[in-house]
This record gives C-alpha cells, sequence and structure tokens, in this order.
C-alpha cells in the first residue's frame, strides 16, 4: 500500500532539461502526466521586491502586475480577459521577495491559444498609462485600506518581516510602500523590465498533459528574451539585536493580533530543517488542532481562534491549509503567529507563547511528542502537492534551494531517518527566547509598553470555570518575567505603516 | 484578478454557497449511491490509483435552520463541538488518532448546511469511518469544554469583524430578510455569540434533532474498494437511528420596496455598494434558476460589458462582481463593488441599473452565451482532478438536495438556455422593488 501512496505523491518525474544552451535560457523544469486533461504554466524569473530601486518599493510587483493585468502591443487588457473567459483559464503573477513566477493552467483543448496569449503577455508588454494608474491604484488602495484596516492578522504578520530585516533588502513588502509606488513612473516599469526579464533569470516550468515537442518550442520562444547583466542581490543579513523588540501598531481594535520570532539560518533541504520542521509541526503546525500552542491558548483557555509556528514564510495563512510553492527565500525566520485575543488578554497570551518556546527550548521534545509528530507528518505531507500544477511548483522550488530530489519526497524519507536526539539538538541550534521581535496590532499601545517595561503581572480571568491544572498554569504565565528595555518598545500609528 | 479572491472567499466564509462552476454532461466519474435503511445516503465515487480518500460528511443543516429566537450561529458554534470526542474516543483520543493518519481534517459552515472532512491515505479508510460515524452518533461533551469552546467562537467573530466585507454582509442579510433565517450571518448576531456559553442543555437537542442519518450525506472520493465500503457502511452506521425533526422556518413574505441603508466601518475602506435582488431556491431543473446563474455571470461577471467598462475602461470602480449563487430557499442575487471615489457611487449606481434594464429588455447574443457556457463547462471540469476537490465541488449540491443528481440536472438545464430564458429571468429577478441596496462607507 505504501507503494502507491508514494506513487501519488511523486506520480510523475521531475525533468530538469538544459534547453537551448546556447542562445542561454537555462533551464527548463518539466512535469508530464499524460493522463492529466490540463497543462499547468509556472515561469519564473529570478526577480523580486527585493530588487526593488531604493526609493522605488513596489517596482517589481507593479511590473508583474502590469503583464498579467495590462494590455499587450497586439490587444487590449479586455480583450485578453475575453479571450481567456471561454477557456475557465487566467494568467496571474506573484511576487515575493526573491522570485516573480507567472502561472497559468488550462485544458488541453485550448493549451494552442492559451499559449499564444501567455506568450503574448510576457514577451509583448505594451505598458499603457491607463493601465499603470489602473495597477497602481489598486496597489496603493490594497496597503491603505485592505492591509491597514481589513486584515489584522496579515498586517501584524507582514509588520514583523518588516521589524525583523530592517535596513535590508527583505524589509518593505512586496507590494511596496505607499510612497515608494507614488513616486514609480512608467518608464521606470519599462527600465525595470528591459533589466530583469531576462533569458538567464528564467526558468520555464511546464507540468501536465502536454504533447511531446511543445517543450522545444517553448523554449525556442522565450529564448527572444535578452540576455542579462543586471547583478545579484546578496542574501539580506537581518540586524543584530539582543533582549525583547516590541512594536506597537496603534489601532481601534477590541481584539489583538500578535506575530513575534527571529531570524534562522537553516533552509530548506538541509538535515537540521527537516529536524526544525518537525519540532515546529509539533509547537504550532498551521491551522492544526494538533498544534501544541493550540492546545495551550485556544483548547485548554479558550483565548483565541488559533495559534501556529514556522521557520518557513508562509503567505496568507488565513487563507489556506497548506504552504503554497514559490515563494523561497534565502533567508527565514521562526514565526509564532497568536490570532487576535481580547486586547485585555494580549500580554498573557504572548506570555502563554514565549513560555511553551522557551519550554521547547530548554527541555526538548519528549519522545512520545516526538513519535506522534513524525507519524503525522509522514501522511500530512501526501496533502502538500497533489495535483500536478502543485508539484511542478514544488519542483521549481526544489531547483531555487538546490535540492537533490524532491523536497517533499525527502521530507518524508528524513522523518524516516531523524532522531530525537537530533531533533532537539537543531532545536538547541537554531531556537531561542531570549531575543526575539514582537509585533502587537492593539488598542491602547502606550499602556501596553508601560506593561511591558514594567513586566506587570497579567493575570486572566474567565467566564466560565476552568480546571485546576489550568488556573494553575496560569499563576506561572501571568508572571513569566519579561525584561523589555523601554528604549526597545517603538509605537506606530497604523497610517504609518508601510507608507515609506 | 489577484486581490478580487477575496469576494469569493467571504461568501463561503458568511455562508454563500460554495458553487462549482457546472455545465452539462461532463462529470467524468462514474458514482453510485449507497441507502441503508434508516435513511443514510452514501455517494461513492472512486478514483483508483491516487492513493487518497476524501470522506465528506454532509449535514443538511446550516444557519438556514436556526429558526428560534436568539439561537443564530449555532450551526456554526455545534460544528465546533463535534470535535470535542465521544466515551469511546474522548477529544484527546480522537485528535490523537486524526494525528497519526496525518489526515487533512476539517469542517465548515454554510448558510445551508454543515461539512465534515478528511482526507486520508487510502489504508485509514476504516479508521476514519469508524471515528466519524462514532461521533455523528455518540458525541459525548460537558458543560466546561461547551463554554471554553464558545470564547473560540467569539474569537472567530472578533478576527473577522475588522474586515469591511463582514460588516457589509451582516448589513446586507438583516436588511433585505424580516423573517427568514437568512438574515443573519452563519457566524450569528454577536449578542447570540455572546449568549452561547448559557446554552448547553439546547445544544443537546440540537444534536439531536438534525445530526441524524436522515439529514446526512456521505461523499466518498478517491482510491477504495466498493464493495468494502458498503459492508463497512452497514458496520458503522446501521444502528444510527433515525429521527431528523425539520426546523419551522418562516417563508420571507414577497418584497414590495427597495430598501437601502447606509452603514459605516470603523476603519478606512474605498465605499463598497451591494445590491441584493431576492433571488429563488435552488432547483436544478428550473430554467429560471440556471438562467440567473448565468444571467450573473453576463451581466456582472469577470468578462462582462460594465466589468470591462467600470473597471478597465473608465477606472471608476476596483471591481464589479455578481454572485447568484445557489441557496436551499430563496436567498439574494448580489452584485458587489467597490468605488474608487465617493463622488461616483451615483454614476456606478446608475451604471448597475442601466445593465439590469439592458438585460430586462434586450437579447443576448448567442456567441456570448456560448462563451459563459464553455467558462463554466471549463471551470467544472477543471476542478475535478483530486478526491479532495470533486468531493469538495459537489458538497454543495449533495446539501441542497439531497443527491447527486442535481450535478447531471443542472448540467442539462444549463446547455438547454436560450438568449431569451436570460432576459427573463432579468425580468423575473431584477426588480427594483425587491432589492436591498446597501452602501458602505469607512472612516476618513
Amino acid at each position: 500500500m505504501k507503494a502507491r501512496i508514494w506513487l501519488a505523491l511523486a506520480i510523475v518525474p521531475v525533468l530538469v532539461l538544459g534547453c537551448a544552451r546556447r542562445r542561454g535560457v537555462e533551464n527548463m523544469v518539466l512535469l508530464p502526466a499524460h493522463d492529466d486533461p490540463t497543462v499547468s504554466f509556472r515561469f519564473l524569473f529570478q526577480v523580486g521586491s527585493q530588487d526593488d530601486p531604493p526609493g522605488k518599493e513596489g517596482l517589481a510587483a507593479l511590473t508583474a502586475a502590469l503583464l498579467t493585468e495590462g494590455s499587450t502591443q497586439k490587444r487590449p487588457y479586455e480583450e485578453i480577459l475575453d479571450l481567456l473567459y471561454p477557456m475557465a483559464a487566467s494568467i496571474s503573477e506573484q511576487v515575493d521577495k526573491e522570485v516573480t513566477v507567472f502561472a497559468g493552467r488550462v485544458h488541453k483543448d485550448h493549451l494552442a491559444r492559451f499559449y499564444d496569449l501567455f506568450k503574448e503577455v510576457l514577451l509583448e508588454p505594451s505598458f499603457r498609462e491607463e493601465d499603470f494608474v489602473r495597477v497602481k491604484t489598486d496597489f496603493l488602495n490594497h496597503i491603505r485600506n485592505t492591509l491597514r484596516y481589513a486584515d489584522d492578522e496579515e498586517l501584524g504578520k507582514e509588520a514583523l518581516y518588516q521589524f525583523i530585516f530592517r535596513g535590508s533588502p527583505y524589509e518593505h513588502l512586496e507590494e511596496g510602500t505607499v510612497a515608494g509606488l507614488e513616486s514609480i513612473t512608467l518608464d521606470d516599469v519599462r527600465e525595470f523590465y528591459r533589466k530583469y526579464y531576462t533569458r538567464d533569470r528564467l526558468v520555464i516550468g511546464l507540468g501536465g498533459g502536454f504533447e511531446a515537442g511543445f517543450p522545444e518550442r517553448v523554449c525556442k520562444d522565450f529564448a527572444i528574451l535578452p540576455a542579462g547583466t543586471a547583478p545579484r542581490v546578496p542574501a539580506p543579513e537581518p540586524e543584530r539585536f539582543e533582549g525583547i523588540h516590541v512594536r506597537i501598531i496603534e489601532k481601534d481594535v477590541p481584539a489583538t493580533a500578535i506575530s513575534f520570532g527571529f531570524p534562522i539560518e537553516v533552509l530548506r533541504g538541509s538535515r537540521d530543517f527537516y529536524a526544525l520542521a518537525l519540532a515546529t509541526s509539533w509547537l504550532g503546525e498551521h491551522r492544526n488542532s494538533f498544534s501544541h500552542l493550540y492546545q495551550v491558548i485556544r483548547e485548554a483557555r479558550g483565548l483565541n481562534y488559533g495559534d501556529y509556528a514556522y521557520i518557513e514564510h508562509f503567505p496568507n495563512g488565513g487563507r489556506r491549509q497548506f504552504p503554497p510553492p514559490n515563494v523561497p527565500r534565502r533567508r527565514q525566520i521562526f514565526q509564532i503567529w497568536i490570532r487576535p485575543v481580547p486586547n485585555e488578554a494580549r500580554l498573557f497570551a504572548f506570555r502563554a507563547a514565549l513560555r511553551e518556546l522557551q519550554k521547547l527550548v530548554d527541555q526538548g521534545m519528549t519522545k512520545e511528542q516526538f513519535e506522534l509528530t513524525r507519524k503525522f507528518l509522514k501522511g500530512y505531507l501526501l496533502h502538500y502537492a497533489p495535483t500536478t500544477d502543485l508539484r511542478l511548483g514544488y519542483a521549481l522550488d526544489d531547483r531555487f534551494y538546490g535540492i537533490d530530489g524532491h523536497y517533499l519526497d525527502n521530507f518524508r524519507r528524513a522523518l524516516d531517518e531523524l532522531t530525537l536526539e537530533e531533533v532537539n539538538a537543531a532545536i538547541r541550534r537554531h531556537l531561542q527566547y531570549r531575543n526575539i521581535k514582537v509585533v502587537f496590532v492593539t488598542r491602547g499601545a502606550a499602556e501596553l509598553k508601560e506593561a511591558l517595561i514594567s513586566n506587570a503581572p497579567s493575570p486572566i480571568s474567565y467566564p466560565t470555570p476552568k480546571p485546576t491544572e489550568v488556573l494553575e498554569e496560569d499563576r506561572e504565565i501571568a508572571t513569566y518575567p519579561l525584561a523589555v528595555k523601554p528604549e526597545n518598545v517603538e509605537i506606530v500609528p497604523v497610517d504609518v505603516v508601510f507608507e515609506r | 484578478m489577484r486581490r478580487l479572491s477575496a469576494i469569493g472567499l467571504w461568501t463561503l466564509v458568511l455562508g454563500g454557497v460554495m458553487v462549482p462552476q457546472v455545465q452539462a454532461g461532463f462529470f467524468p466519474y462514474a458514482y453510485e449511491v449507497y441507502r441503508l435503511p434508516n435513511g443514510l445516503s452514501a455517494i461513492l465515487i472512486p478514483m483508483p490509483g491516487s492513493g487518497l480518500v476524501a470522506y465528506y460528511s454532509v449535514v443538511r443543516t446550516g444557519s438556514r435552520d436556526e429558526w428560534e429566537p436568539h439561537r443564530s450561529g449555532f450551526a456554526h458554534f455545534f460544528e465546533h463541538m463535534m470535535f470535542r470526542g465521544t466515551k469511546k474516543y474522548p477529544g484527546e483520543v480522537y485528535d490523537r488518532l486524526v494525528t497519526e493518519m496525518g489526515a487533512s481534517a476539517n469542517a465548515y459552515t454554510t448558510d445551508d448546511y454543515t461539512c465534515y472532512y478528511m482526507v486520508a491515505a487510502r489504508e485509514n479508510l476504516e479508521q476514519v469511518m469508524e471515528l466519524e460515524s462514532d461521533r455523528f452518533q455518540n458525541l459525548n461533551y460537558d458543560e466546561t469544554a461547551f463554554k471554553t469552546e464558545a470564547g473560540a467562537v467569539y474569537g472567530e467573530y472578533r478576527k473577522g469583524r475588522v474586515n469591511p466585507w463582514w460588516v457589509l454582509e451582516e448589513e446586507l442579510l438583516n436588511t433585505a430578510f424580516d423573517v427568514h433565517t437568512y438574515k443573519h450571518t452563519t457566524i450569528g448576531f454577536e449578542e447570540d455569540i455572546q449568549l452561547m456559553p448559557t446554552l448547553y442543555e439546547y445544544s443537546l437537542s440540537f444534536f439531536r434533532r438534525y445530526y441524524r442519518p436522515d439529514n446526512v450525506v456521505l461523499l466518498i472520493a478517491g482510491d477504495f474498494d466498493k464493495e468494502g465500503v458498503k459492508s463497512l457502511l452497514n458496520k458503522y452506521y446501521g444502528s444510527w437511528e433515525p429521527g431528523y425533526v425539520p426546523p419551522q422556518i418562516q417563508p420571507e413574505p414577497d418584497q414590495k420596496a427597495e430598501r437601502f441603508k447606509e452603514v459605516r466601518y470603523n476603519g478606512r475602506t474605498l465605499p463598497i455598494l451591494a445590491i441584493g435582488y431576492k433571488g429563488a431556491a435552488f432547483d436544478p431543473q428550473d430554467k429560471m434558476v440556471a438562467a440567473a446563474y448565468v444571467l450573473g455571470e453576463l451581466a456582472f461577471g469577470e468578462n462582462s460589458e460594465i466589468y470591462k467598462k467600470l473597471v478597465v475602461r473608465e477606472q471608476k470602480v476596483q471591481f464589479i462582481q455578481g454572485d447568484f449563487g445557489f441557496n436551499r430557499d430563496p436567498k439574494l442575487y448580489v452584485i458587489y463593488t467597490m468605488v474608487k471615489k465617493e463622488e461616483d457611487i451615483p454614476y456606478v449606481r446608475d451604471q448597475i441599473d442601466a445593465t439590469a434594464t439592458k438585460f430586462r429588455e434586450e437579447l443576448v447574443s448567442e456567441e456570448e452565451l456560448e462563451k459563459v457556457k464553455s467558462h463554466m463547462t471549463y471551470g467544472f471540469l477543471m476542478e475535478l482532478d483530486t478526491p479532495g476537490h470533486v468531493a469538495g465541488n459537489l458538497a454543495p449540491f449533495v446539501a441542497l438536495t439531497g443527491g447527486i443528481e442535481a450535478v447531471d440536472q443542472l448540467l442539462t438545464t444549463i446547455q438547454s438556455l436560450r438568449p431569451e430564458d436570460v432576459r427573463e429571468a432579468a425580468r423575473r429577478f431584477l426588480q427594483n422593488e425587491r432589492r436591498t441596496v446597501i452602501l458602505l462607507k469607512g472612516v476618513k
């Protein structure tokens, strides 16, 4: 039976091919699956928000959006929409710190027509003024309204990245800053496209039921992109810091969103990564009641909707169950996400989560926790990439991280091999609880600051009776020591966040 | 296109049915409906070779069924309680077994139904069936656990309420309906959520009335042996006693005049306009139901003339979208749009009215109608790629009708539509006196 599951996970071979090397298009990742009635496209350019010029934050994202939501030299945007519509297909873009991916999926019946459009969108953009104004307005609205006001969880998480990577190319939001976006001109977009949409930066990803010969054709078509000369941005170096650093985003809300963490050096593919991934899964598996933090904060105490931990970027966590592919990064953070808690419980919830992190670091995992998590992940990883399209996404990430074989296969294999000692050693090597950065999105920032720096106890009361052991533990949580220095607490009004 | 997905998500969270785009005669898998004497139906859809099985338990009770005063939000709250375990498998044991399987397991509640799902490796199927059948028959929790969970539900409400779409949907339903239970959103009125900790006894009666085999349909899709599953169904569900007590939902009287409400959102947002027309109860063989669905796409969808005019050419709105979905009772066909400048609101509203008028008076071209049919066909087909997607996309149809036949029936009806049908649907549904208009504005 196991063999069949294995088959489901890695049902098709991944072929990483050299493509038209003489012309310089470096790589193609192919996942042929002849019984799949659809064809998936994922074209990855190694350019992202880290390449935004200073003062022009948002340029990479705006450029990519102008390709998928703009006109081409041959036709206006609305005609593209009209042509895609009967196929129920779309062309979307995703810009992260390091990479930009253009994705589309289409039924085989429409492959030829879809591909012609896909190619046209990427190779023949027209960068019209009216499209530029529309897309830029959309971006500004996203930051000023949606992110600042409509989704405190995502606001807190993005603000944490900004706080941790201050002063580095990872600092700003992928969508940019308000000031950056406002200063971008259409000429900036044209220049960015010319400079970075080059052969050397492109990885062509194709999956599904395409015919033999199709990849070669694609490869040839895209070889017309110019050779690239733009320099690569070095991996970001987050600033060093000691102690607990706090950024409080002041906002009139009844519930507080909390995110905290610190940079880590481990990346997907290394043995320590798998060990740390196992430990993090136990501490806080994303949107899963298996998460230990979830058990402590939500299940036993009913303080919020969920509490999770991560060692890789996981955008839009409130909207998805499994991690998305194609957000690879050369620097990751360890992060704990506490979903909104009533304001009066914010300090208690933070202390509870930090205390659990300390327990994990100081005591490690038990044999029982380790075995259970190992078993869980062996099954759970099967759900990460059930479709050709997702497997293609993972295969592109494998290339980014330089992984031999396939990440998910390697992960499952590593689970068989890992020992408790290795996992606990990885925890000690990479996790800690003394030097962290925290973001609170809350009302009454000054009061919170005062409570943090005075290390005031944060007792909690419940509307309902609680077992004695919970109440006893609560007393320890409420007085869990926080050594926060006044100079390490900053208060930021929400309307200033992501401004520049 | 990127950020528009938010609204689709929203209608799901707030109780709009998650509607796959369906078209005639294309459902690519053979299936069998297996019925137990106690009224339980199981729809078996073998998908050999995937190694996984999706196991969906669809309870045909959602927030629509919360007919008693001050019980809004209870179906969703009760969904949470279903994870608290039984005497045989207490919550922590249940969690442990699900964890050991590494199953993808969760649940969601909509206005018309509640769905519990597990996707697991095929060798875990019997374990899944034992666990699911046990909690559906023998759920057991004490009052303390019940009260704690009420806190988590309130947390879910708080996390959502910061979003303007949440506020909008609450106001839209509350204004559009007077007596029908669609008046409240799936999560319920805030004051009712605050009452929840006191309703332990009521929760037991809720379970007894609604969690019965004659109100539940199982959808099993994936890699399994059909005959083996049938005998397991008898083994684990055979002794489940029927006893469904239907809710006493009052029908909504005909709306005679347009309703309007301006709502203030305590945060920044571009103004949002929602126009909800009273719709029809889902009936897959009713041409007007199918035509209304197609009309929503043609008139206000991503390829509609008004989209191209207001979003792309004139750039007056951030987006516009029609949500003419399916519900068990007549609900709303809603047009949502986010307007960039406040002074353009009357213009945008006039454009929506002009579009409604046009569709009431003129015939859509055959070509445009065919594009929509094609879009729906391929949209539906392309989503049927994994056991989880197949079960998830069929769940709403099963919930609304009790069976899977509705899928093919709806497909056939959509294929048969003529331009005259679309015009007739516009005349029937897009009437100003039967609509509710909500204008939401943020703080300056």
